[in-house]
Formats: structure tokens, C-alpha cells, sequence
């Protein structure tokens, strides 16, 4: 089963057998058109213009470039002005709004390539960042610049390109304090290597985007030295509810397709389903926020659940009551906290909307498991 | 950008306005506009036409030279209307920079007759659309979104305003105006496009077209001028072609009349830039005048920098730290932005977005506000919510001496006299219960609400379920600045009490989501009357109770409002259809967070006393609530099984149950407490007696099922060490009791153990009374020397009330 994940389009057909080709090949096309008739100026090192850039990322309709990015213009238009600048861009915010997309589109429009990209964990080490060995050679031949082999930041600086740093909080803080010099003073010292090789100065164009997400471990604990070395961008959940129900359509009725379901999704019931979705996110009324993420990539998910489930176990689209019966085992996760709070959604406030999809969603609120 | 703006058709392009034969000029305009205000001028200046017309109240053409005096601004034109059916109130708010004002100084400078051409503000085509606030000067294509969200589509903005800046403000003093008003026209013409315009601004644009055509017939060959809201321009452009075949009319068009018995006027009032930037959704116009008068003053680069310094002053003086390296950073980021959007200088939110981007290393937890054109809501940044005061800036408009008082004036003091407290220098004590009394009272309340000094009340009922019928107010004569503050007050409403409850609405909207529902301002509204003129204030308050976040508040919030709707004969609100909404409201809400409520020992009161506000309302006012007893029972039955909760909040819940008529058997419930915590069965049953005491004590349920048995049969059976671990939380249970129930649950134990004897000497103790005494001295004089060293309990422990505290075993 092939599956793209986030809310970019399919691979093109030369790409069918990668499950995801990154930015730059998915949208080669668009990618080489905005560089062909790219007449503004370019910042020094980039491949394309900020305002081709901004057209790449938010869409522009009249020359074909399709919308990747659904949110502020203006924030888009942020981030790529600080790229220009000698400050990193930090994007923060809930887990699965597409954080990682926008940072993944953005290194792919202004550097050409979204492939430097250091995945932040609690093993991350500075080897993983900056640069390591290759132990056969460098006890063979003692350290010389082949037997260097550069992590992402230096080869970053080395050719002008933007560096990704996803998820950079959940990386040890002495970890992410490596990063202080290289983005103040732009220059890695080997000091194993002498002479004009033990210094690697960044060249135009080289800038990072780092990533961090609001649940696991926020931002406030990041030193305040690197902190102010960054622009930081907070990415939200979709603000628009008819926006985000068209973009979970799209994207749950392609893998539904993938996965061979043939009806599409009901809207009615996708309704119901983003609906609950914005209301335990915390964003609507009662204002009741669950600890598990409730992203629109999760909410893709759960219709992507739904839909397979119905068909394949009763023959027809999903309903309501496939949305309880999915939301426990993705909404609810292991946190008991979560599913009562799920429940008493289902019990109180689901009766009281109108219309019959949420009925059945109350209806059914026996499906959730205990 | 501007560039790429879409050709209008030719024949609707303006020629030279030196050119004759076309005296009509037409001018659309954006209210709060300032590079349309320099247009106005430069127009007037170059046209020199024989009238200026200008979208405003034709009913304060009268009264022109009021607003000529040398006010300061911002002020206000007030409208006010009131009959049977229909209470409305609008504003129509001028600023230095406002086109509209430009229009009329200017104008008349220029030795043109000014005339206001629009719909007088009580009429339904101008108060029909809006809400009852309004703002007359609001952005009229508001409401025709699809246009506009094309329009920012195409240009790649977020908002209307971000829109507009980067193609009108940001030319700034220097542009061409001819330029300008081409790129106006060409901008109108899109938004107004294939809008159909409901039948209210058809209307208006009737009556507005009749006044050009009137001021044709007498210009002669001199040119009239038009200042409209943009969106109307277009269509009096057709309109008044049409008309151009028709007859010259003798005379100006009349300017409607209200209907017979209906009040209505129009007045000047001082206003704020803080009112102005309040007004919220399709009121709102153009946002942040403190931003738009320094660009009115000076040119965009000098707004930007103003900006930039006032925020940094603000952020300073309130201790948040800014580097010069954040400034440089905000600095570099706007102007980039600037560039990357293609505005020749920084526009109002290029400054921002620079600002938010470089000084704010935080994540965010509402969307900044500038890019979702809403109002500033809970929850925003500290630097956001002091870059946006920046914005609003802090003039106060005052108007001058020689202005006509604002309606409330006059009213307050004809009003003040009727009551025979116009003159007064004793304190004056009011008889609730007494009608004469109590108008006596709302009309004070109504002036303490609008901040008028002059009274201060003494003493009187503090909430609604104070037992006080009686008010003392003390006259404070000779108070400074009674009149100024009636003046500024004159703002709100034309009468004391439309005013009053303006004032209210704007305390609920300023106080914010976070501060919940407000009790004090409830019986505030309670307090000044509340009628029909608190129905917006009491919808968005029972809206409010849904979000409110603690439990014992709401509760008592409940209890308040549910016996003032029950049994108020002081107020007149008892059976309020609105206070109806607030209680059902609050019901929803008790048992939506008693059933998230989880937590640790110990009882909390004010939890159970919510649930015994929620038991009296669904039994005396079911009517009212959505909330129906079955599902307030089932609601009921999960809290009462869930073991997260509580094991008071438990009891309640299984006290409630049994209130509403569904008891389950106590039996095992009581086992397996008691088998688990030995205290955690006094809560239990704390939180049972609370909601249910009545039932409890008249359960007459057959041997071996009724609760105090099963109670016995557990307490006898517990083992000493646990029973004395037990003991507290059960006298603080049982002393839900009165002494008199007490004695029936005495002989009922009596009766089971098959002994005789006095159920009543069961009740008091054998000990030596003075025993007791010297037994409380001691305690009382270790709870002093441990609160002295600091290891005394918290206030909140201490504060557990027993209402009948004698021992009872």
C-alpha cells in the first residue's frame, strides 16, 4: 500500500515508487517554471526570489502553481523574509499542523533541496549535527578532510543551502546549544584539521529552520541565548472550519482510494467529525483541550479509519458511528483522562447540536469502548 | 502591485474635474481613511465646488455650526431612537483624519455649502442592518465579504485592511491624487462589482442620489461635490445619471420625520480612540486610530517609526525586556517584508509583523490579531496585547464649551428632580420594597454604573440573596466634574438607563472571556432594572457562564440568580425570561465540569453547593433548563461510578439521583467506600447530605436497605484505629443535619438495636461543659501559636463550615 502522508499531492509517476519523494521532486515542475520567469531580485545564495518563493508555498492560480500551505499568507511571508536575515526561523505549534511541511517547502524553494535535515531526539548528538569520522580512514590516514564526513550543518554552510532542524527541543539542551556559535559567528571549527580546512564559514544562502512542537517539551526551556537567535513562527491548527473540512476531505478520500474503498467519504459526517475534532482541540466553546493531539492530519486519519472500516466491514460509507468507534483508539490514545473527556463530549455536548449526524454521534456514544 | 489592479471599462473613468460639463464629481471614500481625507481636501481645494455633499445624518443639517466649533477630536455624532418596538442607538465617529470631517471643514472654508445626504441615523435602512450599537462609519462592504476575500486572495493578503494599506495608505502625502482617485475608483468598482446591495443600502442610495440631483439643479454650471463610503459610489454614479432626465426639484429633499410618539435625535458626544477601536466584526471600519492619526500627521515612514517607539516605550514601561538587537532585528524584518510585498515604505502591519516576528520568542497561543482582522480576544501575547494598544492610541476627545449638551444631560437632571434628588445634602435611605423607593434606587445605580459622582451608597443588599431591604445612599455636593463625567457618559445613550446599560455591555465586552461571568455585574444589571435594555447584556453573559471554569463560582453564581428568578419581589426580575437563560445556562455548565471534576481527599463545599443549585433548579424551574432530569440523572450516575471523582463530589451525585427520584441502593456503594478509605465515607456521605438531606431523612426504605442502616451496620462494624481516622469527615456529614432530624436518625438506632431510652440525650454529650470549654481554649490557643510560626492550616482548610456544630455522638 502506498501512502503519501501530509497534504502534499502524489508522487509523479516516475517517483509512484516512493512512498514520499520530497518537496523538491514532487513539485519539480512548479519548482523550474517559477525559476524560468523569476525576474525579481534574489537574496544572495538563493534559487529563487522571496516573492516566487511566497508564490511556490501559498499558490498562485493564474500561473498554475498549486496551494501547498494552508494558513496566513503573512506568516509564510515571515519566515521567508527571516530566512533573509542573519536570524534562524523556529517554527512552533501544535503537533500536525504542518510544521514540517512548510519548513520541508520553504528549504526546497530557497535552496533547491529540502535534504539537509536533522531529526531531533534525545540521542541527537553534536556528531549529528556538525560533522563525524569515518574511523577507518582517519586511523589509517590520521584526520584529513576525507576522512571528515559532515553531518547536515556543515555541508549546510559548506554549499549555502537552509538546513532543517525538526524538532530541535526534544534534543538535549547542551545539544541545542551547539548550534549558539554557528548561528552567531556563522563558522564550525574542526579543530582536528589545520590550516584554512579546520574553519568552515557559511556561505550566502545557508540559514536554519528549526521545528518544535507546543506538547512534548516547549520551547521555555530552550536557553534564552539560542532563543534569541531565532525568529519564532507559531503555525496554528486551520482557523477556518469549511477550509479545514474541504482539506480533510481531499486528503481522506485519496487514501481512501488508495486503500481501495470505493464510496468517497460522506460530508455530513466528515462535518460531524471535524466538528468534534475543533471542539477538543480546545478551540471552540467549552473550551475542554485533550492532551492527545487533535491535528487535522489526525483528523485525515480517523476519516481514513472510518472509511475503511465501513467498507470493509458492512459494504458502505462510514457513518457516525464509525467516527466513536475510531475516535477511541486515536483521540482517546492511553490517556483515561482523555476518553472521559471524549465521553462526556459525546454525552452532553453532542446531544445538544442539531442536525441527525450529530444525533447518531450521541447515539452511538456506547461504542466507545471502556 | 497596484499595476495589476483590472482595467475598469472606459466609459466609467472620471474626466479632469476642471472640465466642464460634469459638475458632479464623486468621491468614494473609506471612512478613517486618511490618504482618502488628503484626497478630500485636495479636491475641494482644486474644485472649488459650489456644495459638498457628505454621507452623514441629513437631520443634523441644521445644526452644521455645532460641529464647526473647535472641538477636539475624536468626537462623535450620537444617534438615538426609541419607540414602541424599537430602541437603536448609532455613532458616527470623526477624527482628524476621518474624509467626512476633512470634507466638512474644508469645505466650508472653501465657501461651499456643506450638506449631510444620508438617511437620518433612526431610520430603518441605516439602523435595520446593525446591531443595536453602531457604528454609521463602518466599512459598508463588510458585508458583501465574497468581492473583498477575492480581492485578498489575488493580492495574497489576509486581511481587508492589510489589503488596503499597501495600495491607499502606504502612497502616502505625496501621491498623485489623480492617481489615487483612479486606483479608488478602479478598487470600489471591483468590491462593488456583482454585490447585489440588500434593499436598506438601496435606499439609502435612493435618497443620497436625490440630494445630488437637488444640489445640480441649484449649482448651476459649478461643480458639486460627493463624499460617500466607496461602496455607494458607484451605484449614485448610475443613480444620478438616471436622475439627470428628470425635473429639477424645487426644493432639497425632506428629511424623514420619526414616526408619531417615537423619540429620536441626533447629538454631539466626546469620543475616544479607545471607542472607536472597540467596535467589533462588521462594525469595526478601520482599526488602530493612534496608527492613522500619526500617518495622518506625518507620512507613512513617520507612522512606522511612532509606532516603533510607542511600542518600545510601552513594552519598556511595563518591565517586558527589549533589546537593541530585537529593535534591529523588528526593523530589518519590516522593512524586508515591506519589500518582499512591494509597499514603498512599511505599512501598519509590515511594522507589526516585524515587531511580532523578532520580539516574541514564545509560541503563541491566539493567531496574531492583525492577521485574523478580529478583535483583540483572551489569551494573546503581552507584547501583542501592548503592540495593539499602540495602535489604538489614547486621545480623548472633548467637545467645546460652546456645544449643546448630550441628551443624558438634560435627562439626568430632569430625572434626578422627579425623584427629589436633585437637591439633597442628607443621606438619603431608600425602601426597597417601597416602588417610589426603588426607582429611586435604579436611578442611582445607574448613575454609580456610569461612574457619575455625586451619590455613594452605604449600605444596602450586597448580592441577590442578601435579606436587605433597605439602601443608604450619601450625597457628596459640590462633586468635581459631575457635569464633565455626565458629558463624557452622554457617549452611551441618550437616557439614563439606555446609557447605563451601554456602559454595562462595554464593562462585560472589556472585562474579557478570561474573567468568566462576572457575578457583580449581574446584580449590577439586576440592580439598575433589567428590562429590555439589558437583553443583549444578558444573552452575552449567559453565554459567558458557559465558559466559565470553576465549579464553587458557578455555583454560586446559580444559586444567586436561580432564587432571584424564584422568588425576587424586590427587583422585578423574578421569572425573567433572560435571567431564565442565565440559570439554564449555568445548569448546562455545572454538569458539564462536574462530571471532568477529579481530584484527591477532601471536600469541597463550594462543589457540592453547586450541585445542590443544579438539584433546585431542575426541581423548581425544569421549564427552563435543557438540561432534562433524565439526563441530569444519567449525567449523575456516571459521576457517582467514576472512581477519578471526588468521593464528595460522588455522594452528590448519588444525592442528586436520588433528589430527582432515581435512588440506587446505598448498600454496596457504602461497602466498598468504606472498604477502601474510612474517611473517604464521611465526604461521601458529606456530599449526599448536601443534595439530598431531605431524602435521606425521610427514607423510610424497608430494614437493611435504608441508608443510615447500611451506615451503621458499616461504622459498627469498622475497626477502631479506622473509625477514629473516619470520625471527622462523619460529624462534618451528619451536621448537615438539624438537631431535630438528628433525633429521629437517634431513635431509628435506638429502634435497631432493639433498645429504649431517650434518642434525644444520644445528642448531647455527657462531658463536663466546662471540660468542653477549657478543651476549645486549648485548641484555640495551639492554633494561635502554630499560625504564628507559620505551620497553622491554610485559610481555605479553616474555612469548612459546620452548620450545626455540636457533637453527635
Amino acid at each position: 500500500m502506498t501512502v503519501t502522508a501530509g497534504f502534499g499531492e502524489a508522487g509523479e509517476a516516475g517517483e509512484a515508487m516512493f512512498q514520499r519523494p520530497p518537496a523538491e521532486v514532487r513539485h519539480a515542475d512548479e519548482l523550474a517554471a517559477l525559476r524560468a520567469d523569476d525576474d525579481d531580485p534574489r537574496p544572495p545564495g538563493w534559487k529563487l526570489s522571496l516573492r516566487a518563493a511566497r508564490r511556490f508555498i501559498v499558490g498562485d492560480e493564474q500561473a498554475g502553481i498549486s496551494r501547498k500551505f494552508v494558513g496566513n499568507v503573512s506568516l509564510v511571508e515571515r519566515a521567508l523574509v527571516t530566512l533573509a536575515t542573519n536570524r534562524g526561523l523556529m517554527l512552533v505549534g501544535e503537533p500536525g499542523t504542518a510544521k514540517s511541511l512548510l519548513s520541508e517547502l520553504i528549504a526546497a524553494a530557497v535552496s533547491g533541496s529540502s535534504a539537509l535535515t536533522v531529526q531531533g531526539g534525545a540521542a541527537t548528538t553534536e556528531d549529528q549535527i556538525k560533522y563525524s569520522w569515518n574511523y577507518a580512514l582517519l586511523v589509517s590516514e590520521g584526520p584529513s578532510a576525507r576522512s571528515l564526513v559532515p553531518a547536515p550543518m556543515l555541508r549546510g554552510m559548506a554549499e549555502g543551502r537552509i538546513v532543517r532542524f525538526e524538532e530541535i527541543t526534544r534534543c538535549p539542551l547542551e545539544v541545542q546549544d551547539c548550534l549558539l556559535s554557528l548561528l552567531s559567528d556563522r563558522v564550525i571549527t574542526v579543530p582536528e584539521l589545520h590550516g584554512p580546512q579546520g574553519l568552515v564559514f557559511a556561505r550566502q544562502g545557508f540559514n536554519v529552520i528549526a521545528t518544535a512542537n507546543t506538547r512534548d517539551r516547549g520551547v521555555n526551556e530552550m536557553s534564552a541565548a539560542l532563543k534569541r537567535r531565532f525568529n519564532f513562527e507559531t503555525v496554528f491548527p486551520i482557523a477556518d472550519f469549511e477550509t479545514e473540512l474541504d482539506l480533510v476531505e481531499a486528503e481522506s478520500a485519496t487514501l481512501l482510494r488508495q486503500s481501495g474503498v470505493e464510496p468517497p467519504p460522506r460530508r455530513d459526517v466528515l462535518e460531524v467529525l471535524v466538528g468534534t475534532f475543533r471542539e477538543l482541540r480546545g478551540t471552540a466553546a467549552q473550551g475542554e483541550r485533550m492532551s492527545t493531539v487533535m491535528s487535522t492530519a489526525e483528523a485525515v486519519s480517523v476519516a481514513h479509519a472510518v472509511g475503511v472500516r465501513a467498507w470493509f466491514l458492512r459494504g458502505e460509507p462510514g457513518a457516525a458511528a464509525d467516527v466513536v468507534a475510531c475516535l477511541a483508539g486515536t483521540a482517546a490514545k492511553d490517556s483515561p483522562e482523555d476518553l472521559a473527556r471524549l465521553r462526556r463530549f459525546l454525552e452532553q455536548e453532542a446531544r445538544r447540536r442539531p442536525g441527525p449526524q450529530w444525533q447518531a454521534l450521541h447515539e452511538a456514544r456506547h461504542l466507545l469502548a471502556d | 502591485m497596484p499595476a495589476s489592479l483590472p482595467d475598469r471599462p472606459a466609459g466609467q473613468s472620471r474626466p479632469a474635474p476642471a472640465t466642464p460639463p460634469a459638475p458632479a464629481v464623486f468621491l468614494g471614500v473609506r471612512h478613517h481613511s486618511p490618504a482618502c481625507a488628503r484626497l478630500v481636501a485636495h479636491t475641494i481645494r482644486t474644485l472649488r465646488p459650489a456644495f459638498v455633499l457628505v454621507e452623514g445624518p441629513a437631520d443634523m443639517n441644521d445644526r452644521l455650526d455645532e460641529l464647526l466649533l473647535a472641538h477636539t477630536l475624536p468626537i462623535a455624532v450620537f444617534s438615538h431612537y426609541r419607540d414602541a418596538e424599537r430602541v437603536a442607538t448609532s455613532w458616527a465617529p470623526l477624527c482628524d483624519y476621518s474624509p467626512e470631517w476633512i470634507a466638512l471643514r474644508e469645505g466650508h472654508a472653501a465657501g461651499a455649502e456643506v450638506r449631510f445626504v444620508d438617511l437620518p441615523a433612526w431610520h430603518p435602512a441605516v439602523a435595520g442592518h446593525t446591531e443595536r450599537y453602531a457604528n454609521r462609519y463602518a466599512d459598508a462592504e463588510a458585508r458583501y465579504a465574497e468581492a473583498t476575500r477575492r480581492l485578498c486572495e489575488h493580492f495574497a493578503v489576509d486581511t481587508v485592511d492589510a489589503l488596503w494599506d499597501g495600495l491607499f495608505e502606504v502612497l502616502g502625502p505625496d501621491a498623485d491624487p489623480e492617481e489615487l482617485r483612479t486606483r479608488l475608483d478602479t478598487y470600489f468598482g471591483l468590491v462593488r462589482g456583482d454585490a447585489e446591495a440588500d434593499a436598506a443600502d438601496r435606499a439609502r442610495e435612493e435618497y443620497m442620489a436625490s440630494w445630488v440631483h437637488a444640489a445640480l439643479a441649484r449649482a448651476g454650471d459649478r461643480p458639486v461635490l460627493v463624499v460617500t463610503g466607496g461602496f455607494h459610489q458607484p451605484a449614485l454614479r448610475t443613480l444620478s445619471a438616471r436622475y439627470a432626465q428628470a425635473a429639477a426639484p424645487a426644493d432639497w429633499p425632506a428629511v424623514p420625520a420619526p414616526p408619531d410618539g417615537a423619540l429620536g435625535g441626533s447629538f454631539l458626544v466626546p469620543y475616544s480612540f479607545r471607542q472607536l477601536d472597540a467596535f467589533a466584526g462588521y462594525q469595526s471600519g478601520m482599526p488602530s486610530p493612534g496608527y492613522y492619526q500619526r500617518l495622518w500627521e506625518t507620512d507613512p515612514q513617520g507612522a512606522g517609526q511612532g509606532l516603533l517607539r510607542a511600542v518600545t516605550e510601552r513594552l519598556r514601561a511595563r518591565g517586558i525586556p527589549l533589546s537593541t538587537a530585537g529593535l534591529i532585528a523588528a526593523r530589518s524584518l519590516s522593512q524586508g517584508l515591506a519589500r518582499l510585498r512591494g509597499h514603498p515604505y512599511e505599512t501598519r502591519v509590515d511594522v507589526l509583523d516585524g515587531l511580532a516576528g523578532a520580539l516574541i520568542a514564545d509560541d503563541l497561543d491566539r493567531p496574531l490579531p492583525w492577521t485574523t482582522g478580529g478583535t483583540l480576544g483572551a489569551g494573546n501575547h503581552p507584547v501583542v496585547v501592548e503592540m495593539v494598544a499602540a495602535c489604538t492610541g489614547d486621545a480623548v476627545g472633548r467637545l467645546h464649551p460652546g456645544t449643546p449638551l448630550p441628551p443624558l444631560v438634560h435627562d439626568v437632571a430632569a430625572r434626578l428632580a422627579g425623584l427629589g434628588l436633585a437637591d439633597t445634602d442628607a443621606p438619603v435611605t431608600l425602601d426597597l420594597t417601597e416602588e417610589e423607593d426603588r426607582s429611586r434606587s435604579r436611578a442611582l445605580h445607574r448613575l454609580r454604573v456610569l461612574g457619575v459622582p455625586g451619590f455613594t451608597r452605604v449600605s444596602g443588599p450586597a448580592d441577590g440573596t442578601d435579606p436587605v431591604f433597605t439602601e443608604v445612599w450619601e450625597p457628596r455636593p459640590a462633586a468635581g466634574g459631575r457635569e464633565a463625567a455626565l458629558i463624557e457618559a452622554g457617549a452611551y445613550g441618550a437616557r439614563l438607563d439606555e446609557a447605563a446599560a451601554a456602559r454595562l455591555g462595554e464593562r462585560m465586552s472589556a472585562a474579557g472571556p478570561e474573567a468568566g461571568a462576572p457575578a457583580d455585574l449581574l446584580f449590577d444589571a439586576v440592580q439598575c432594572g433589567a428590562g429590555a435594555l439589558c437583553a443583549d447584556l444578558l444573552t452575552a453573559f449567559a453565554a459567558r457562564v458557559g465558559q466559565v471554569g470553576d465549579l464553587g463560582r458557578l455555583g454560586e453564581m446559580l444559586s444567586a440568580t436561580l432564587s432571584l428568578w424564584r422568588h425576587d419581589r424586590v427587583y422585578g426580575v423574578a421569572r425573567d425570561q433572560l435571567l431564565g437563560g442565565v440559570v439554564r445556562s449555568a445548569v448546562d455548565r455545572v454538569i458539564w465540569l462536574a462530571e471532568g471534576l477529579h481530584g484527591g481527599p477532601g471536600v469541597d463545599l463550594a462543589a457540592l453547593r453547586a450541585l445542590e443549585a443544579a438539584r433546585d433548579a431542575l426541581r423548581y424551574a425544569p421549564g427552563l433548563l435543557s438540561v432534562t432530569p433524565r439526563t441530569a440523572a444519567e449525567a449523575a450516575a456516571r459521576i457517582s461510578r467514576d472512581p477519578r471523582a471526588p468521593a464528595g463530589l460522588r455522594g452528590a451525585a448519588f444525592g442528586l439521583r436520588w433528589a430527582l427520584g432515581v435512588p440506587d441502593d446505598p448498600g454496596p456503594v457504602v461497602q466498598a467506600l468504606a472498604a477502601t478509605a474510612a474517611d473517604a465515607l464521611g465526604d461521601w456521605l458529606t456530599g449526599l447530605f448536601a443534595v439530598a438531606r431531605e431524602e435521606v431523612a425521610h427514607d423510610t426504605g424497608a430494614e437493611e436497605h435504608s441508608l443510615i442502616d447500611v451506615v451503621d451496620g458499616v461504622v459498627s462494624a469498622l475497626p477502631e484505629p479506622d473509625f477514629l481516622v473516619g470520625l471527622p469527615a462523619l460529624r462534618q456529614a451528619f451536621a448537615f443535619f438539624p438537631p431535630r432530624e438528628r433525633e429521629r436518625i437517634a431513635e431509628r438506632l435506638l429502634e435497631r438495636r432493639r433498645l429504649r431510652g431517650s434518642a434525644r440525650s444520644l445528642l448531647r454529650t455527657p462531658a463536663d461543659p466546662l471540660l468542653l470549654a477549657r478543651a476549645r481554649a486549648l485548641e484555640e490557643n495551639v492554633t494561635r501559636l502554630l499560625d504564628r510560626h507559620g505551620l497553622g492550616p491554610s485559610p481555605a482548610d479553616r474555612a469548612a463550615p459546620a452548620p450545626h456544630p455540636e457533637p453527635t455522638r
